[in-house]
């Protein structure tokens, strides 16, 4: 599972799309089948991601979501991934060592815009300075349905 | 889990819950919460067997050093919604 994981994840950050079972399969020496199943205990040994419902489509593999969502991900001047959700988003640096990695997402409220570059951990940058973190359902049992963050 | 350009902002979205005024957290905090050590392993060979497994325990560390230590942040059974 450990080799699955870092496929996807490396997928991920290469290309900003999560590679699909039968792509795995190749890059792991696996049967296409057998990769489908791994990919399905993947998914429940990591459930804070999640497949599309009724699919084998990997949706979420936070911090990054392979189906688009409104924060938006620039490194290195590209804009080719999204995060999973906007807490999800301020760990998304962790993935790329050494560079500025840039959210930007619009205000659910108001539709103007929320930007926040960091570098290793660190903001170097917020706008507007008043950006906050808001949780709408509480964690464990009383959190929403995962796909609807 | 969003981000707001400030708490006015996030009492005015149509779908907030009154609950969850409660749920704010500054960005710098935020950062924090998502910065702990198993984060810093994501692209580790080994990340879903070694370090994943840390992840519930460091977030529950810090969310109480950082004071958050209500069961809507910390995911325990609440006595008020049973």
């Amino acid at each position: 599972m450990d080799r699955m994981f870092q496929r996807i994840m490396r997928g991920l950050v290469d290309t900003g799309r999560a590679p699909h079972y039968a792509e795995l399969a190749r890059a792991l020496g696996l049967g296409v089948e057998e990769a489908r199943v791994l990919l399905h205990d993947v998914m429940r040994a990591y459930p804070i991601g999640w497949l599309h419902p009724e699919t084998d489509y990997i949706a979420s593999f936070p911090p990054l979501n392979n189906l688009p969502t409104q924060y938006r991900i620039t490194v290195r001047g590209e804009q080719r991934w999204f995060a999973q959700c906007g807490f999800e988003a301020t760990s998304v640096t962790w993935l790329f060592p050494g560079e500025t990695v840039r959210v930007d997402a619009p205000c659910l409220d108001c539709g103007d815009p929320v930007s926040v570059e960091m570098r290793d951990g660190r903001i170097v940058w917020v706008d507007p300075p008043g950006v906050v973190g808001h949780l709408n359902y509480g964690f464990g049992p009383s959190r929403g349905r995962p796909p609807f963050l | 889990m969003n981000l707001f350009r400030s708490e006015e902002h996030a009492r005015r979205w149509p779908a907030f819950q009154a609950r969850s005024e409660e749920g704010f957290i500054g960005l710098a905090a935020l950062a924090g919460f998502f910065a702990t050590e198993s984060r810093h392993h994501m692209l580790d060979a080994d990340y879903l067997s070694t370090w994943y497994p840390r992840r519930g325990e460091e977030r529950r560390a810090y969310l109480e050093l950082i004071g958050k230590t209500s069961p809507f942040w910390l995911g325990t059974p609440d006595p008020g919604t049973a």
